[in-house]
Protein backbone atom coordinates (compact mmCIF):
# COMPACT_ATOMS: atom_id res chain seq x y z
CA UNK A 1 0.00 0.00 0.00
CA UNK A 2 1.25 3.56 -0.68
CA UNK A 3 1.82 5.54 2.60
CA UNK A 4 0.47 8.83 0.89
CA UNK A 5 -3.37 9.54 1.71
CA UNK A 6 -6.31 9.10 -0.52
CA UNK A 7 -6.68 12.10 -2.70
CA UNK A 8 -9.63 14.49 -1.33
CA UNK A 9 -12.21 15.91 -3.72
CA UNK A 10 -13.47 18.90 -4.36
CA UNK A 11 -15.59 19.04 -0.97
CA UNK A 12 -12.39 17.69 1.03
CA UNK A 13 -14.27 13.88 0.96
CA UNK A 14 -12.68 10.70 -0.27
CA UNK A 15 -14.64 9.31 -2.89
CA UNK A 16 -16.33 6.38 -2.69
CA UNK A 17 -15.12 4.96 -5.58
CA UNK A 18 -11.96 5.57 -4.41
CA UNK A 19 -12.39 3.53 -1.30
CA UNK A 20 -13.78 0.84 -2.64
CA UNK A 21 -10.90 0.71 -5.13
CA UNK A 22 -8.31 1.17 -2.18
CA UNK A 23 -10.74 -1.75 -0.32
CA UNK A 24 -10.49 -3.78 -3.27
CA UNK A 25 -6.78 -3.21 -3.85
CA UNK A 26 -5.40 -3.88 -0.60
CA UNK A 27 -6.14 -7.34 -0.03
CA UNK A 28 -5.33 -8.18 -4.17
CA UNK A 29 -1.76 -6.31 -3.67
CA UNK A 30 -1.84 -8.39 -0.27
CA UNK A 31 -2.07 -11.52 -1.77
CA UNK A 32 0.01 -10.96 -4.83
CA UNK A 33 2.75 -10.02 -2.39
CA UNK A 34 2.09 -13.26 -1.00
CA UNK A 35 2.50 -14.73 -4.26
CA UNK A 36 5.58 -13.36 -5.01
CA UNK A 37 7.55 -14.33 -1.55
CA UNK A 38 6.07 -17.70 -1.88
CA UNK A 39 8.12 -18.15 -5.09
CA UNK A 40 11.18 -16.22 -3.70
CA UNK A 41 11.56 -18.54 -1.28
CA UNK A 42 10.84 -21.72 -3.62
CA UNK A 43 13.74 -20.45 -6.07
CA UNK A 44 15.88 -19.73 -3.07
CA UNK A 45 15.24 -23.52 -1.62
CA UNK A 46 16.08 -25.42 -4.85
CA UNK A 47 19.12 -22.62 -5.27
CA UNK A 48 20.50 -23.78 -1.82
CA UNK A 49 19.96 -27.35 -2.31
CA UNK A 50 21.62 -27.56 -5.02
CA UNK A 51 24.82 -25.03 -4.12
CA UNK A 52 24.98 -25.26 -0.51
CA UNK A 53 26.31 -27.27 1.99
CA UNK A 54 24.26 -30.60 2.65
CA UNK A 55 22.76 -30.80 6.36
CA UNK A 56 22.08 -34.38 6.78
CA UNK A 57 21.65 -34.23 10.77
CA UNK A 58 18.97 -31.37 10.71
CA UNK A 59 16.99 -33.29 7.45
CA UNK A 60 17.23 -37.00 9.09
CA UNK A 61 15.70 -34.76 12.53
CA UNK A 62 13.32 -33.19 9.96
CA UNK A 63 12.35 -36.38 8.25
CA UNK A 64 12.00 -37.97 11.99
CA UNK A 65 9.42 -35.00 12.52
CA UNK A 66 7.17 -34.76 9.69
CA UNK A 67 7.24 -38.49 8.85
CA UNK A 68 7.63 -40.70 11.70
CA UNK A 69 5.50 -37.94 14.02
CA UNK A 70 2.74 -38.15 11.33
CA UNK A 71 2.39 -42.01 11.59
CA UNK A 72 -0.35 -42.30 14.21
CA UNK A 73 -1.95 -39.26 12.69
CA UNK A 74 -2.07 -40.60 9.51
CA UNK A 75 -3.22 -43.93 10.50
CA UNK A 76 -6.45 -42.87 12.38
CA UNK A 77 -7.75 -40.40 10.10
CA UNK A 78 -7.16 -42.45 6.82
CA UNK A 79 -8.39 -45.54 8.62
CA UNK A 80 -11.32 -43.72 9.06
CA UNK A 81 -11.83 -42.32 6.16
CA UNK A 82 -11.46 -45.64 4.59
CA UNK A 83 -14.19 -47.53 7.16
CA UNK A 84 -16.15 -44.47 6.68
CA UNK A 85 -15.94 -44.37 2.50
CA UNK A 86 -16.52 -48.11 2.24
CA UNK A 87 -19.41 -48.46 4.63
CA UNK A 88 -21.31 -45.12 2.18
CA UNK A 89 -20.48 -46.94 -1.06
CA UNK A 90 -21.48 -50.42 -0.43
CA UNK A 91 -24.70 -49.34 1.27
CA UNK A 92 -25.26 -47.20 -1.59
CA UNK A 93 -23.86 -50.04 -4.31
CA UNK A 94 -26.23 -53.06 -2.05
CA UNK A 95 -29.47 -50.91 -2.49
CA UNK A 96 -29.17 -50.14 -6.39
CA UNK A 97 -27.20 -52.82 -7.76
CA UNK A 98 -26.87 -55.73 -4.98
CA UNK A 99 -23.47 -55.60 -6.62
CA UNK A 100 -20.14 -55.33 -3.70
CA UNK A 101 -17.45 -56.76 -6.32
CA UNK A 102 -16.21 -53.35 -8.00
CA UNK A 103 -16.02 -52.31 -4.76
CA UNK A 104 -12.58 -52.56 -3.88
CA UNK A 105 -11.22 -51.91 -7.35
CA UNK A 106 -13.09 -48.65 -7.76
CA UNK A 107 -12.27 -47.46 -3.89
CA UNK A 108 -8.00 -48.39 -4.54
CA UNK A 109 -8.20 -46.14 -7.97
CA UNK A 110 -9.85 -43.28 -5.82
CA UNK A 111 -7.44 -43.55 -3.23
CA UNK A 112 -4.49 -43.95 -5.41
CA UNK A 113 -5.85 -40.80 -7.78
CA UNK A 114 -7.20 -38.45 -5.23
CA UNK A 115 -8.08 -39.21 -1.08
CA UNK A 116 -4.72 -40.63 -0.17
CA UNK A 117 -2.31 -37.82 -1.44
CA UNK A 118 -4.92 -35.23 -0.91
CA UNK A 119 -6.05 -36.10 2.97
CA UNK A 120 -2.08 -37.22 3.59
CA UNK A 121 -1.33 -33.24 2.43
CA UNK A 122 -4.32 -31.86 4.42
CA UNK A 123 -3.37 -33.80 7.27
CA UNK A 124 0.34 -32.70 7.02
CA UNK A 125 -0.74 -29.06 6.29
CA UNK A 126 -2.42 -28.68 9.54
CA UNK A 127 0.23 -30.96 11.79
CA UNK A 128 3.35 -30.02 10.19
CA UNK A 129 2.97 -26.50 8.16
CA UNK A 130 1.34 -24.63 11.20
CA UNK A 131 4.47 -26.08 13.59
CA UNK A 132 6.95 -25.11 11.20
CA UNK A 133 5.87 -21.64 10.76
CA UNK A 134 5.61 -21.38 14.55
CA UNK A 135 8.63 -22.29 15.02
CA UNK A 136 10.10 -20.14 12.31
CA UNK A 137 8.36 -17.54 13.49
CA UNK A 138 9.26 -17.37 16.47
CA UNK A 139 13.38 -17.71 15.95
CA UNK A 140 12.06 -14.47 13.55
CA UNK A 141 10.95 -12.41 16.70
CA UNK A 142 13.94 -13.29 18.84
CA UNK A 143 16.32 -12.13 16.28
CA UNK A 144 17.66 -15.73 16.10
CA UNK A 145 16.85 -15.49 12.17
CA UNK A 146 18.91 -11.94 12.25
CA UNK A 147 21.37 -13.87 14.71
CA UNK A 148 22.19 -16.93 11.33
CA UNK A 149 22.54 -13.65 9.22
CA UNK A 150 24.77 -12.44 11.27
CA UNK A 151 26.96 -15.74 11.60
CA UNK A 152 27.09 -15.74 7.67
CA UNK A 153 24.06 -18.24 7.50
CA UNK A 154 21.50 -18.23 5.30
CA UNK A 155 17.68 -18.69 6.84
CA UNK A 156 16.42 -20.37 3.51
CA UNK A 157 19.69 -22.49 3.29
CA UNK A 158 19.96 -23.51 7.15
CA UNK A 159 16.23 -23.83 8.08
CA UNK A 160 13.92 -24.30 5.16
CA UNK A 161 16.42 -26.48 2.85
CA UNK A 162 16.34 -29.72 5.15
CA UNK A 163 12.19 -28.71 5.89
CA UNK A 164 11.73 -29.13 2.21
CA UNK A 165 13.62 -32.14 1.55
CA UNK A 166 11.74 -34.01 4.57
CA UNK A 167 8.46 -33.11 3.96
CA UNK A 168 9.03 -34.13 -0.05
CA UNK A 169 10.05 -37.44 1.05
CA UNK A 170 7.77 -37.90 3.78
CA UNK A 171 4.84 -36.91 1.64
CA UNK A 172 5.52 -39.92 -0.87
CA UNK A 173 5.99 -42.52 1.64
CA UNK A 174 2.84 -41.29 3.75
CA UNK A 175 0.70 -41.05 0.81
CA UNK A 176 2.00 -44.43 -0.33
CA UNK A 177 1.07 -45.62 3.57
CA UNK A 178 -1.91 -43.79 3.35
CA UNK A 179 -3.50 -45.93 0.93
CA UNK A 180 -2.61 -49.21 2.77
CA UNK A 181 -4.01 -47.73 5.35
CA UNK A 182 -7.15 -46.97 3.97
CA UNK A 183 -7.87 -49.88 1.75
CA UNK A 184 -7.13 -52.68 4.62
CA UNK A 185 -10.08 -50.44 7.02
CA UNK A 186 -12.02 -50.57 3.51
CA UNK A 187 -10.98 -54.27 3.35
CA UNK A 188 -12.13 -54.93 6.78
CA UNK A 189 -15.26 -52.86 6.38
CA UNK A 190 -16.09 -54.99 3.65
CA UNK A 191 -16.27 -58.04 5.19
CA UNK A 192 -17.60 -57.07 8.41
CA UNK A 193 -20.75 -54.69 7.14
CA UNK A 194 -21.24 -56.54 3.66
CA UNK A 195 -20.08 -60.01 3.99
CA UNK A 196 -17.51 -59.05 0.99
CA UNK A 197 -14.55 -61.83 1.06
CA UNK A 198 -11.12 -59.94 1.15
CA UNK A 199 -10.10 -61.83 -2.12
CA UNK A 200 -12.98 -59.88 -3.96
CA UNK A 201 -11.93 -56.57 -2.52
CA UNK A 202 -8.31 -56.74 -3.08
CA UNK A 203 -9.20 -55.98 -7.09
CA UNK A 204 -5.73 -54.69 -9.00
CA UNK A 205 -7.96 -54.69 -12.26
CA UNK A 206 -9.04 -51.13 -12.28
CA UNK A 207 -5.15 -49.70 -11.81
CA UNK A 208 -3.20 -48.72 -14.46
CA UNK A 209 0.10 -46.44 -14.84
CA UNK A 210 -1.96 -43.46 -14.78
CA UNK A 211 -3.42 -44.09 -11.53
CA UNK A 212 0.24 -44.63 -9.97
CA UNK A 213 1.71 -41.79 -11.44
CA UNK A 214 -0.94 -39.16 -10.87
CA UNK A 215 -0.94 -40.10 -7.12
CA UNK A 216 3.10 -39.53 -7.01
CA UNK A 217 2.61 -36.84 -8.89
CA UNK A 218 0.15 -35.23 -6.49
CA UNK A 219 2.46 -36.12 -3.44
CA UNK A 220 5.31 -34.64 -4.62
CA UNK A 221 3.59 -31.60 -5.65
CA UNK A 222 2.04 -31.07 -2.02
CA UNK A 223 5.24 -32.03 -0.57
CA UNK A 224 7.13 -29.43 -2.26
CA UNK A 225 4.71 -26.66 -1.57
CA UNK A 226 3.64 -27.25 1.92
CA UNK A 227 6.76 -26.51 3.66
CA UNK A 228 7.50 -23.50 1.24
CA UNK A 229 4.10 -21.83 2.39
CA UNK A 230 5.00 -22.58 6.14
CA UNK A 231 8.05 -21.26 5.33
CA UNK A 232 7.61 -17.84 4.29
CA UNK A 233 4.42 -17.66 6.39
CA UNK A 234 7.38 -18.11 9.39
CA UNK A 235 10.08 -15.68 8.13
CA UNK A 236 8.23 -13.14 7.12
CA UNK A 237 6.83 -12.93 11.45
CA UNK A 238 6.20 -9.34 12.46
CA UNK A 239 4.35 -7.67 15.59
CA UNK A 240 5.65 -10.46 18.02
CA UNK A 241 3.51 -13.46 19.58
CA UNK A 242 0.82 -11.93 18.03
CA UNK A 243 2.65 -12.08 14.63
CA UNK A 244 3.39 -15.69 15.50
CA UNK A 245 -0.12 -16.40 15.49
CA UNK A 246 -1.22 -14.92 12.31
CA UNK A 247 1.65 -16.72 10.65
CA UNK A 248 0.11 -20.06 11.90
CA UNK A 249 -2.78 -19.43 10.58
CA UNK A 250 -1.61 -18.14 7.10
CA UNK A 251 0.51 -21.29 7.26
CA UNK A 252 -2.46 -23.63 7.62
CA UNK A 253 -4.68 -21.76 5.43
CA UNK A 254 -2.48 -21.08 2.12
CA UNK A 255 -0.81 -24.91 2.62
CA UNK A 256 -4.60 -25.90 2.38
CA UNK A 257 -5.20 -23.49 -0.51
CA UNK A 258 -2.00 -24.87 -2.35
CA UNK A 259 -3.20 -28.77 -2.32
CA UNK A 260 -6.53 -27.79 -3.45
CA UNK A 261 -5.25 -25.85 -6.30
CA UNK A 262 -2.45 -28.06 -6.84
CA UNK A 263 -4.80 -30.73 -7.06
CA UNK A 264 -7.48 -29.37 -9.17
CA UNK A 265 -4.22 -28.09 -12.10
CA UNK A 266 -2.39 -32.06 -11.57
CA UNK A 267 -5.80 -33.71 -11.76
CA UNK A 268 -6.50 -31.51 -15.07
CA UNK A 269 -3.16 -31.62 -16.55
CA UNK A 270 -3.05 -35.56 -15.91
CA UNK A 271 -6.82 -36.07 -17.45
CA UNK A 272 -5.36 -34.31 -20.69
CA UNK A 273 -2.24 -35.90 -21.09
CA UNK A 274 -4.28 -39.39 -20.52
CA UNK A 275 -6.39 -38.08 -23.39
CA UNK A 276 -4.02 -37.67 -25.70
CA UNK A 277 -1.81 -41.23 -25.06
CA UNK A 278 -4.71 -43.55 -25.33
CA UNK B 1 35.96 2.61 8.51
CA UNK B 2 31.89 2.86 8.45
CA UNK B 3 30.38 5.76 6.98
CA UNK B 4 26.54 6.12 6.96
CA UNK B 5 25.22 8.45 4.91
CA UNK B 6 21.82 10.10 5.03
CA UNK B 7 19.79 7.22 6.26
CA UNK B 8 15.61 6.99 5.96
CA UNK B 9 13.64 4.58 7.24
CA UNK B 10 9.85 4.33 7.93
CA UNK B 11 8.44 1.75 9.54
CA UNK B 12 4.27 1.03 10.36
CA UNK B 13 3.73 4.37 8.86
CA UNK B 14 6.29 5.94 11.56
CA UNK B 15 9.82 7.88 9.85
CA UNK B 16 11.81 5.81 12.65
CA UNK B 17 15.00 7.12 10.88
CA UNK B 18 15.40 10.64 9.27
CA UNK B 19 18.61 11.67 7.08
CA UNK B 20 20.84 10.39 9.53
CA UNK B 21 24.61 10.31 8.83
CA UNK B 22 27.21 9.45 10.83
CA UNK B 23 31.02 8.10 10.31
CA UNK B 24 33.08 5.85 12.72
CA UNK B 25 36.57 5.78 12.18
CA UNK B 26 38.30 2.46 12.29
CA UNK B 27 39.13 1.18 16.21
CA UNK B 28 36.72 4.12 17.57
CA UNK B 29 34.44 2.77 20.24
CA UNK B 30 30.79 4.86 20.03
CA UNK B 31 28.45 4.87 22.50
CA UNK B 32 24.88 5.13 20.90
CA UNK B 33 22.39 6.58 23.44
CA UNK B 34 19.17 8.18 23.65
CA UNK B 35 15.72 7.66 24.46
CA UNK B 36 13.79 4.21 23.80
CA UNK B 37 12.33 4.33 20.29
CA UNK B 38 14.65 6.08 18.81
CA UNK B 39 15.89 4.13 15.81
CA UNK B 40 19.07 2.86 17.45
CA UNK B 41 18.47 -0.69 17.06
CA UNK B 42 17.75 -0.28 14.02
CA UNK B 43 20.57 1.78 12.73
CA UNK B 44 22.94 -1.03 14.09
CA UNK B 45 20.74 -3.24 11.61
CA UNK B 46 20.73 -0.85 8.73
CA UNK B 47 24.48 -0.45 9.58
CA UNK B 48 24.41 -5.38 8.97
CA UNK B 49 22.62 -4.64 5.97
CA UNK B 50 19.22 -7.12 8.40
CA UNK B 51 17.42 -4.27 7.84
CA UNK B 52 17.26 -1.83 3.65
CA UNK B 53 17.21 1.74 4.34
CA UNK B 54 14.40 4.05 2.19
CA UNK B 55 16.65 5.66 1.35
CA UNK B 56 20.34 6.46 2.33
CA UNK B 57 24.09 4.24 2.09
CA UNK B 58 25.97 2.65 4.44
CA UNK B 59 29.56 2.11 3.84
CA UNK B 60 32.09 -0.26 5.25
CA UNK B 61 35.49 0.40 4.15
CA UNK B 62 34.01 1.74 1.12
CA UNK B 63 32.27 -1.14 0.02
CA UNK B 64 28.31 0.11 -0.50
CA UNK B 65 26.59 -3.02 2.28
CA UNK B 66 23.03 -2.37 0.77
CA UNK B 67 24.41 -3.59 -3.19
CA UNK B 68 25.67 -6.37 -2.03
CA UNK B 69 24.38 -9.76 -3.36
CA UNK B 70 23.44 -12.56 -0.13
CA UNK B 71 26.80 -14.07 -0.58
CA UNK B 72 28.80 -11.25 -0.74
CA UNK B 73 27.21 -9.84 1.78
CA UNK B 74 27.23 -13.14 3.93
CA UNK B 75 31.69 -12.88 2.86
CA UNK B 76 30.93 -9.11 5.11
CA UNK B 77 29.55 -10.31 7.97
CA UNK B 78 32.48 -12.78 8.65
CA UNK B 79 33.94 -9.21 9.86
CA UNK B 80 31.24 -8.52 12.06
CA UNK B 81 30.22 -9.51 15.40
CA UNK B 82 26.86 -8.68 16.88
CA UNK B 83 25.46 -9.01 20.94
CA UNK B 84 21.64 -9.21 20.24
CA UNK B 85 19.21 -7.46 23.23
CA UNK B 86 17.84 -10.61 23.70
CA UNK B 87 20.28 -13.27 23.34
CA UNK B 88 19.15 -14.11 20.27
CA UNK B 89 20.95 -17.94 21.46
CA UNK B 90 19.80 -20.96 18.87
CA UNK B 91 17.25 -22.49 21.45
CA UNK B 92 17.61 -26.09 19.81
CA UNK B 93 21.62 -25.68 20.50
CA UNK B 94 23.34 -25.91 23.42
CA UNK B 95 25.79 -23.29 24.35
CA UNK B 96 29.24 -25.11 23.00
CA UNK B 97 27.47 -25.29 19.52
CA UNK B 98 25.86 -21.63 20.01
CA UNK B 99 28.98 -20.12 20.56
CA UNK B 100 30.85 -22.80 17.32
CA UNK B 101 27.99 -21.82 15.19
CA UNK B 102 30.19 -18.74 13.43
CA UNK B 103 33.13 -20.92 13.03
CA UNK B 104 31.68 -23.82 11.57
CA UNK B 105 29.52 -21.19 9.29
CA UNK B 106 33.44 -20.63 7.98
CA UNK B 107 34.11 -23.73 6.90
CA UNK B 108 38.15 -23.59 7.20
CA UNK B 109 38.43 -24.83 11.32
CA UNK B 110 38.87 -28.61 12.08
CA UNK B 111 36.60 -29.78 15.08
CA UNK B 112 39.40 -30.15 17.42
CA UNK B 113 40.39 -26.10 16.76
CA UNK B 114 36.55 -25.44 16.86
CA UNK B 115 36.21 -27.14 20.18
CA UNK B 116 39.63 -25.45 21.79
CA UNK B 117 38.08 -21.96 20.74
CA UNK B 118 34.65 -22.90 22.03
CA UNK B 119 36.34 -24.16 25.58
CA UNK B 120 38.73 -21.02 25.38
CA UNK B 121 35.82 -18.75 24.74
CA UNK B 122 33.33 -20.22 27.85
CA UNK B 123 36.53 -19.98 29.77
CA UNK B 124 36.86 -16.41 29.45
CA UNK B 125 32.87 -15.60 30.11
CA UNK B 126 33.99 -17.38 33.37
CA UNK B 127 31.27 -20.36 32.59
CA UNK B 128 33.79 -22.72 31.56
CA UNK B 129 31.27 -26.17 32.40
CA UNK B 130 27.67 -24.89 30.95
CA UNK B 131 28.78 -25.99 27.42
CA UNK B 132 26.39 -28.77 27.39
CA UNK B 133 23.34 -26.61 28.50
CA UNK B 134 20.83 -25.34 26.27
CA UNK B 135 19.56 -21.41 26.27
CA UNK B 136 16.57 -21.83 28.46
CA UNK B 137 18.78 -23.32 31.31
CA UNK B 138 20.63 -20.20 31.47
CA UNK B 139 19.81 -17.08 33.96
CA UNK B 140 19.56 -13.86 31.62
CA UNK B 141 23.40 -12.54 32.77
CA UNK B 142 24.56 -15.93 31.20
CA UNK B 143 22.82 -16.03 28.27
CA UNK B 144 24.47 -12.35 27.56
CA UNK B 145 27.72 -13.32 28.14
CA UNK B 146 27.17 -16.62 25.93
CA UNK B 147 25.55 -14.38 23.17
CA UNK B 148 28.61 -12.42 23.70
CA UNK B 149 31.24 -14.98 23.20
CA UNK B 150 29.86 -16.40 20.23
CA UNK B 151 30.02 -12.28 18.89
CA UNK B 152 33.57 -12.44 19.03
CA UNK B 153 35.04 -15.98 18.56
CA UNK B 154 35.73 -15.37 15.45
CA UNK B 155 37.82 -12.35 16.55
CA UNK B 156 35.78 -9.74 14.32
CA UNK B 157 37.19 -6.20 13.86
CA UNK B 158 33.88 -4.87 13.63
CA UNK B 159 31.61 -5.29 16.97
CA UNK B 160 27.78 -4.08 18.11
CA UNK B 161 26.88 -4.35 21.28
CA UNK B 162 22.39 -3.94 21.34
CA UNK B 163 22.51 -2.80 24.99
CA UNK B 164 24.20 -5.87 26.62
CA UNK B 165 23.50 -4.62 29.95
CA UNK B 166 19.17 -4.81 29.66
CA UNK B 167 17.29 -6.42 31.98
CA UNK B 168 20.82 -7.28 34.52
CA UNK B 169 21.53 -6.92 37.70
CA UNK B 170 24.32 -4.50 38.57
CA UNK B 171 27.02 -6.91 39.55
CA UNK B 172 25.85 -8.75 36.36
CA UNK B 173 26.71 -5.16 34.06
CA UNK B 174 30.06 -4.55 35.77
CA UNK B 175 30.67 -8.24 34.38
CA UNK B 176 29.70 -7.65 30.74
CA UNK B 177 31.36 -4.13 31.16
CA UNK B 178 34.55 -5.54 31.88
CA UNK B 179 34.48 -8.23 29.16
CA UNK B 180 33.57 -5.72 26.14
CA UNK B 181 36.49 -3.62 27.83
CA UNK B 182 39.05 -6.66 27.77
CA UNK B 183 37.98 -7.21 23.70
CA UNK B 184 38.14 -3.70 22.84
CA UNK B 185 41.88 -3.66 24.33
CA UNK B 186 42.65 -7.45 23.52
CA UNK B 187 41.68 -6.89 19.71
CA UNK B 188 41.13 -3.10 18.84
CA UNK B 189 37.89 -3.92 17.52
CA UNK B 190 35.61 -0.94 16.12
CA UNK B 191 32.50 -0.89 17.96
CA UNK B 192 29.31 0.64 18.49
CA UNK B 193 27.33 -0.35 21.48
CA UNK B 194 23.96 0.95 22.66
CA UNK B 195 23.12 1.26 26.02
CA UNK B 196 21.32 3.27 28.60
CA UNK B 197 23.95 1.97 31.38
CA UNK B 198 25.63 5.79 31.14
CA UNK B 199 27.86 4.85 34.16
CA UNK B 200 28.75 1.70 32.38
CA UNK B 201 28.80 3.23 28.46
CA UNK B 202 31.43 5.78 29.83
CA UNK B 203 33.94 3.32 30.57
CA UNK B 204 33.77 1.37 27.85
CA UNK B 205 33.67 4.18 24.75
CA UNK B 206 35.70 7.34 23.27
CA UNK B 207 32.73 9.13 21.32
CA UNK B 208 28.91 9.03 21.94
CA UNK B 209 26.05 10.09 19.61
CA UNK B 210 22.50 11.00 20.82
CA UNK B 211 19.58 9.83 18.54
CA UNK B 212 16.27 10.99 19.40
CA UNK B 213 12.99 10.08 17.08
CA UNK B 214 14.84 9.84 14.28
CA UNK B 215 17.49 12.47 14.24
CA UNK B 216 20.79 12.80 15.54
CA UNK B 217 20.90 15.54 18.10
CA UNK B 218 24.06 15.37 19.52
CA UNK B 219 27.55 13.59 18.48
CA UNK B 220 31.06 14.19 20.11
CA UNK B 221 33.53 12.84 22.84
CA UNK B 222 33.28 12.68 26.78
CA UNK B 223 34.45 16.18 27.60
CA UNK B 224 32.30 17.18 24.45
CA UNK B 225 29.31 15.57 25.66
CA UNK B 226 29.83 16.39 29.73
CA UNK B 227 29.75 20.18 28.43
CA UNK B 228 26.62 19.91 26.03
CA UNK B 229 24.16 22.40 27.15
CA UNK B 230 21.12 20.62 24.77
CA UNK B 231 18.62 19.83 27.02
CA UNK B 232 18.10 16.37 26.07
CA UNK B 233 21.64 15.36 26.09
CA UNK B 234 21.81 16.91 30.14
CA UNK B 235 19.11 15.24 31.18
CA UNK B 236 20.08 11.57 29.38
CA UNK B 237 23.54 11.98 30.75
CA UNK B 238 22.66 13.21 33.80
CA UNK B 239 19.86 11.30 34.45
CA UNK B 240 17.78 13.64 35.42
CA UNK B 241 14.27 15.02 34.10
CA UNK B 242 12.07 18.14 34.55
CA UNK B 243 8.72 16.27 33.46
CA UNK B 244 5.74 16.35 35.39
CA UNK B 245 4.60 12.58 35.62
CA UNK B 246 0.96 12.35 35.90
CA UNK B 247 0.65 9.53 38.44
Amino acid sequence: MSDQPLQSDENGETSAFRRLLSSLGEPVLEVAQTIKGIFQVFGLTWYYMLKGRPRWKATVEQLHEVGNRSVLFITVTLGFLGMILIYQAGYQAERITGDLQMLGGLFLQLLLREFAPTITAMMIATRVATGMAAQIGSMVVTEQVDALRMCAAQPVDYLVVPRFIATTIMMVVLSIFAVLVAYSAGAMTAYFSFGLNVRTFVDMSFIGWFDVLLGLSKALAYGMAIPIVACHAGLNVFGGSEGVGRATTNAVVNASLAVVFLDFVISGLGYVILGLVT
Amino acid sequence: MIRVENISKRHEGRMVLKDVSMDIAEGANIGLIGPGGGGKSLILKIICGLVTPDSGNVFIDDIDVHSLGPTELADLRFRIGMLFQNYALFDFMNCADNIAFPLRQEGTHSEEEIAEAVHQALHDISLPDIGHLYPNELSGGMKKRVSFARAVIRRPPIVFYDDPTAGLDPVTSSKIFILLRKIQTELGVTSVTISHDIGGIKEICDRFVLLDQGKIIFEGDRDEIEASEIPIVKKFWHGFSDDELNV
